[in-house]
């Protein structure tokens, strides 16, 4: 074993990962009181940090009194979903709502604000610094190392997101498995508010979340997705990662350079320019991907690395939880802190609270949704079906087919029972 | 005995994320990240390891806005001991003569004592590689460039320095200016107590123009003689890339060697 070198400042919290998750935490904690440090791998805080483009805000306003200073592009009032056979066409459902749960924004202006917040509240922010594994003193986490050294807390928080290298590292995880996760993708591009505003019909501040299925990720598993920030758009593609190594063809940013070229959309982007490409991996099988168990002596694990991500099918939410379960931590580090106690057992309030979150009872509502996204009928055989329907309905020159006709036809033609199909939709509206 | 050094360092854009706009040819600069140039980084660790055979201290040293205080920030997470910014709305828009006059007027004002300025090669973001030469000019010390090694013997420094076809050996003076190889040392990574430190302890000192007390004329926009006419946008270079996989290795090369010369590589 290399000589480890352990530094002479102690601090009460050390929190692995300076994402929304991490800096909640830190957020809270400082506030506090508690000596608080962050531990971030990348150059910046929240430089690892991706998503798609939306978050909602309730858990959000519940941590931060000063919520209003958040830097929101878009409060989301429209929704759309599309179902693609090609890239030609697309059915869709619309819906405008009246009251805005969720906005859109940039991450990354998001995570600064969230550092912003902690470091004001007292935290201390460490970039470029990777954390390699835990420390330990009497088989209890007591700090972390990096390279050489160690630096000691009371309690650590682990929130380092996806990919879970120093859970790995201390062997409380396995490395990932391409079927656990998820692959997302996506290009930001850029225009300026009034071009947003007019082609998407939006009014100022309004947003619209759009996503589709079927075409939009080359008939894999998965689903992709628009959102309307202030100035641009974020277009993206989600595909489950075991799926897209065998069906995939062609390298995956092709999957979103078809999407903004498709001619079903064009009309959307034109004039628009692209200035961001990202890739990031996404807990799919989250329940699959949780460690055994979140709370450890002397350990919290939150966020992504606990696998807290609601998956829809269609779309995802993460952000808004890990910045939840990083706040219950913090709740939990307090109480157990008021027992003068950081075993497992006094910090095992944080699995209860979480519990009777929003967070876990979402996700117990989207269970059996992995289970349905893995069936490759959803992304291939469906969209076909539709969109012959949705042709005898309305590209018949003969007059339009009575709309059961059409789905019978349909689905002769292309050799599914019509039975199946509405067993299936039944049993897929029920889990969505 | 020991030696005082003076890193110079530039924060640059990070160029290698950067796109250029095709119309104007200049660099889309918007949310990209600075950091510290990386022929700099190389300098820095050129200065460590002088550090760790000699002794003595590495001071990092540059003119330019407050934000630059995280590339110091980042030198000292790498092992250096403390940094000075000289920062002024006096100071905006330089070229590099009234950079490097900042620096040296700066250099003979708030530091004491000094054996030896260490600098990168050049810059990333405008690759002039004026600093190293103007700054040994206002100082009145001797300067040597493309360094790969440095040994102190008797009082002077035996420096060596790498041309293309073959090395030379000076024997200089201290103190000096040395501006290192860009790519000739490998910078080592941050560390968790130095970079603790760095935050922590912030030992940063920050100078502006009523304690350097220059004279304006000589600094920023209105010091600097260089005016850039124009610059243009040459495009980038069409790649060709062509796969040959799953043949045997003599029918790939053969393979790979026809083309090239087709291309006129070889």
């Amino acid at each position: 074993m290399e000589e480890m070198n352990i530094l002479d400042q102690k601090f009460d919290v050390a929190v692995v990962g300076a994402g929304p998750a991490g800096l909640a935490a830190a957020y809270y904690l400082a506030k506090k009181g508690f000596k608080t440090v962050v531990l971030e791998r990348g150059r910046e805080i929240g430089s690892k940090s991706i998503y798609g483009g939306r978050i909602y805000a309730a858990p959000l306003k519940e941590i931060y009194p000063n919520f209003n200073s958040m830097p929101v592009h878009r409060w989301v009032k429209k929704e759309r979903i599309s179902i693609m056979p090609d890239y030609e066409s697309m059915i869709s459902i619309d819906y405008q709502g009246k009251d805005a749960i969720s906005f859109t924004a940039y991450l990354t202006e998001v995570v600064k604000w969230m550092g912003i917040q902690a470091e004001t509240a007292g935290a201390t922010i460490i970039t470029d610094v990777p954390v390699t594994n835990f420390y330990r003193e009497n088989n209890k986490v007591a700090g972390v190392v990096s390279g050489e050294d160690v630096l000691r807390s009371d309690v650590v928080v682990d929130a380092e997101g996806v990919n879970r290298l120093v859970l790995e590292a201390s062997g409380i995880v396995k490395p990932l498995k391409p079927e656990l996760v998820a692959l997302g993708v996506k290009e930001v591009l850029k225009g300026d508010s009034k071009q947003i505003e007019d082609a998407f019909g939006l009014s100022q501040d309004e947003g619209l979340a759009w996503v589709f299925l079927g075409a939009a990720t080359a008939n894999v598993p998965g689903g992709a997705f628009l959102y309307t920030n202030r100035d641009s758009v974020s277009l993206g593609v989600v595909v489950l990662l075991d799926k897209a190594i065998v069906n995939l063809k062609d390298h995956i940013s092709q999957l979103v350079e078809s999407l903004r070229t498709a001619p079903a959309l064009k009309n959307y982007l034109k004039n628009l320019r692209i200035s961001e490409y990202s890739a990031h991996l996404i807990p799919e099988d989250v329940w699959s991907l949780r460690p055994e168990r979140l709370v450890y002596d002397g350990l919290l694990i939150t966020g992504d690395a606990a696998g807290l991500l609601l998956n829809a099918g269609y779309t995802y939410r993460g952000v808004d939880f890990a910045a939840y379960s990083g706040y219950l931590a913090g709740k939990a580090i307090e109480s157990a802190h008021a027992q003068g106690d950081y075993g497992a057992g006094a910090l095992s309030s944080y699995e209860k609270m979480l519990k009777d979150s929003i967070v876990i009872k979402e996700l117990n509502r989207f269970r059996k949704v992995h289970e349905i996204m893995k069936n490759n009928l959803l992304f291939e055989k469906y969209p076909k079906i539709m969109s012959g329907v949705m042709k005898r309905m309305f590209e018949n020159s003969d007059g339009p087919s009575k709309a059961w006709d059409a789905i019978n036809e349909s689905c002769k033609e292309n050799q599914y029972s019509m039975l199946k199909l509405l067993i299936n939709g039944y049993k897929i509206v029920r889990a969505l | 005995m020991g030696l005082d050094i003076i890193l110079l360092f530039k924060y640059v854009p990070n160029t290698t994320t950067v796109n250029v706009d095709p119309n104007t040819g200049t660099l889309i600069r918007e949310g990209v990240p600075s950091v510290v140039n990386p022929h700099d980084l190389v300098a820095a660790e050129f200065a460590l390891k002088l550090k760790e055979k000699y002794g003595g201290k590495i001071m990092a040293m540059i003119m330019a806005p407050p934000s630059a205080t995280k590339g110091i920030e980042y030198l000292v997470g790498m092992g250096i001991d403390e940094g000075i910014l000289l920062t002024d709305r006096v100071y905006g828009g330089a070229d590099t003569l009234a950079t490097s006059y900042v620096l040296s007027q700066a250099i003979k004002k708030v530091v004491s004592h000094y054996d030896l300025i260490v600098a990168g090669q050049e810059t990333l973001d405008s690759s002039t590689a004026h600093i190293g030469a103007q700054v040994s000019s206002w100082l009145g010390i001797p300067y040597v460039y493309y360094v790969t090694e440095a040994e102190i013997q008797d009082g002077h420094m035996i420096v060596t320095r790498q041309l293309e076809t073959y090395i030379e050996k000076y024997k200089v003076k201290l103190p000096a200016l040395i501006s290192v190889l860009m790519h000739s040392l490998q910078p080592r990574d941050v560390t968790l107590k130095n970079k603790i430190k760095a935050v922590k302890e912030k030992p940063i000192k920050v100078y502006t123009n009523n304690e350097l007390q220059l004279n304006p004329l000589c600094t920023g926009l209105k010091g600097s003689p260089t005016i850039v006419a124009k610059t243009e946008f040459i495009g980038k270079i069409p790649r060709k890339m062509q796969i040959m996989q799953g043949k045997p290795p003599e029918e790939m090369v053969s393979w790979l060697i026809s083309k090239l010369k087709e291309e006129k590589v070889i």
